[in-house]
């Protein structure tokens, strides 16, 4: 097992938004600016790095009938002790990403990994997985969120570099989100094409 | 080891065992992140007492239990002799851009606005989120309504962009935006958060002093 | 009339999927044929409504009397897939015409995060109740709202996707990529709905 290549297999051919499109929710919601969608990255790579971990420890112990109510209750665990340590110290991000939060818990990205490969793989080889997923995802919603906050705002991580006359407003809204993701995903896909 | 099997007893024993290491886990976390938890949102409302009454003076003051009445939350601010500086009220509209938008907002004794603050919004982040800053600035050259065709062809002279609401008095200024019929500048692009944003401070002082200028015009139409 | 403001509001202006991006994954997996996306909404309103009565129920009477309010997420999460699990048992037994029709849906709900999302927004009392005190009855009324938004949206959207595939779309932006810009321009659509919420409250004298 190559750890190495399991991390970066988690951030390019396997990223989790681009190439396998899971987590949309999170992505299109949180990513209206650069620190808020690496607000977001940061907090899921922290769960899944956790419930990787731990549900790898305790895969012999789970009885394949109750797996998942299992994994459920390991990701909703570290995903309560998120939201009560960033509530006590960073309660600024923790308003804004808001409702999304608590919803990590059904983030396909978490149960497909502890599915997938936590509970196939040792500890170790987990971590770096969960480590290479939460990168993967953290970097694409970080690229989206800059996208959308040059586009949108003029700003880049909160400091203006764009006169605010050019501002194109729709891509700090809803519709900016969806259409700034699906024209992402179209240039991965024609680079994918190329590569092939 | 092997893998337990998938009999009763084991699925059963198992999922109880980990849901009750779980919810031990989690109280034990909750332990020592409560405390602080509670502070921060207590200071939240603290500071955001002081910002909306007292600014960047420098006395002392002290805060009366919070009041609630029809949703409204009230917090009476005397200084170190015991005379009324102003009341802070925490306001609540429903329909900001996406939900609730909720402010603080400080008046004096005689209602005039001594500052503001957003609690909570559900708008788009940095977009809404400049009510802020928006309604404490004078607008320097009226981008907002100073490029309106009309302005150009009639010759009407270019607005200054007024949104500061800082210094007025729902009693004797119509707060509401512009296009409605008011003296304030809505945020660019973002209408019906200013909308909602006034409405809120004109709730707060309705429900505080019992009316507003902005009835007389509109017949109480918020 | 609050309850009036709080379907048009929750149904098109501040709509579950295309203004607040909850239940993203269904919106854009269960939306390529209009009878699938109308079988996964009526799922959707079905378990909602009742989630949302189960963990209202569960968050009044047994987290906040017994200060738990920290094991909501866990609890949430498990009652509705037990919830889930039991609806799909039931249905199998008493209608297993209905169960032919939304059995295949019902195992996809319980990651849907709209279930999860309003659940807790209506336990925490912070959804959009039009100026009414957040109680059970208007939190019932906003789960079911919502969930008729999330069909209009995915039946409209599904509708849209329908007329896709007899057009050539450009290779790179063939499947997800198109189904998002759709999506997107779908979302401006509803952006016009934006204030509408307030002007009927205003035209009916509020």
């Amino acid at each position: 097992m190559n750890y190495f290549k399991t991390i970066t297999d988690g951030i390019f051919k396997g990223n989790p938004t681009f190439v396998l499109l899971l987590g949309m929710c999170p992505t299109l919601a949180t990513t209206s600016s650069a620190l808020n969608g690496l607000g977001m990255g940061v907090s899921t790579m922290f769960v899944l790095i956790c419930s990787n971990a731990f549900i790898s420890l305790l895969k012999n112990l789970i009885p394949d009938g109750v797996r998942i109510p299992c994994y459920i209750v390991v990701i909703a665990s570290f995903v309560t002790i998120l939201q009560m340590v960033m509530q006590a110290y960073l309660p600024e991000l923790y308003r804004t990403l808001g409702i999304f939060i608590p919803l990590i818990v059904v983030n396909c990205i978490i149960l497909g990994r502890a599915e997938a490969f936590a509970a196939k793989n040792n500890v170790l080889a987990s971590l770096c997985d969960g480590l290479g997923t939460g990168l993967g995802f953290t970097l694409a919603l970080t690229l989206l969120g800059l996208i959308r906050e040059l586009l949108g705002k003029g700003t880049f991580f909160g400091a203006e570099v764009l006169p605010s006359t050019g501002n194109m407003l729709l891509f700090v809204l809803a519709p900016g989100a969806f259409i700034t993701l699906g024209l992402f995903i179209a240039a991965v896909n024609s680079f994918k094409n190329k590569k092939a | 080891m092997k893998k337990l099997e998938s009999n009763r007893l084991n699925m059963a024993v198992v999922l109880t065992a980990i849901a009750v290491a779980a919810a031990g886990l989690l109280g034990w976390v909750n332990g020592f992140t409560q405390e602080p938890i509670a502070q921060k949102s207590a200071q939240t409302v603290s500071d955001g007492i002081k910002s909306v009454i007292i600014g960047d003076r420098d006395i002392e003051f002290n805060v009366a239990p919070a009041q609630e009445r029809n949703g409204f939350v009230f917090h009476k601010v005397t200084d170190a002799a015991g005379r009324t500086l102003g009341t802070a009220v925490e306001s609540t509209d429903p329909n900001g851009f996406g939900g609730n938008l909720k402010i603080m907002v400080g008046f004096d004794t005689e209602g005039e606005i001594l500052g503001y603050k957003v609690l909570e919004h559900n708008e788009t982040p940095g977009l809404g989120a400049q009510a802020d800053e928006w309604f404490r600035q004078s607008g320097k050259t009226g981008r907002a309504s100073g490029s309106k065709l009309s302005d150009l062809i009639f010759g009407v002279p270019v607005s200054t962009g007024n949104h500061n609401i800082i210094g007025m008095n729902p009693a004797e200024d119509v707060m509401s935006v512009s296009g409605d019929g008011g003296q304030i500048d809505a945020i660019t692009a973002s209408t019906i958060t200013s909308r909602a944003f006034l409405r809120a401070v004109n709730a707060a002082f309705k429900e505080l002093f019992g009316y507003t200028a902005a009835d007389a015009v509109s017949g109480a139409s918020y | 009339m609050e309850y009036l403001l709080i379907f048009i509001s929750a149904i098109f202006v501040n709509n579950i999927v295309l203004s607040q991006f909850l239940g993203i994954c269904p919106f854009l997996g269960v939306s390529k044929k209009i009878s699938t996306a109308a079988g996964m909404g009526i799922a959707v309103t079905f378990v909602l409504v009742i989630s949302v009565l189960v963990t209202y129920a569960l968050q009044m009477w047994v987290l906040n009397p017994l200060g738990l309010e920290y094991l909501q997420t866990i609890l949430f999460i498990l009652v509705i897939a037990g919830l889930v699990q039991m609806l799909e048992t039931i249905l199998k037994k008493v209608s297993p015409s209905l169960y032919q029709a939304l059995g295949i849906f019902l195992p996809l709900i319980t990651t849907n995060c709209c279930i999860l999302g309003v659940s807790i927004l209506v336990a925490n009392g912070t959804y959009n109740a039009q100026g009414l005190e957040p109680s059970l009855l208007s939190g019932v009324f906003y789960a079911l709202a919502t969930a008729i938004g999330f069909a209009v949206a995915l039946i409209v959207f599904a509708g849209i996707r329908e007329q896709l595939d007899t057009v050539r779309i450009p290779k790179p932006m063939q499947g997800m990529s198109i189904a998002l810009v759709t999506a997107g321009l779908l979302a401006m659509a509803f952006m016009g709905f934006s204030g509408v919420d307030h002007g009927i409250a205003q035209a009916l004298g509020h």
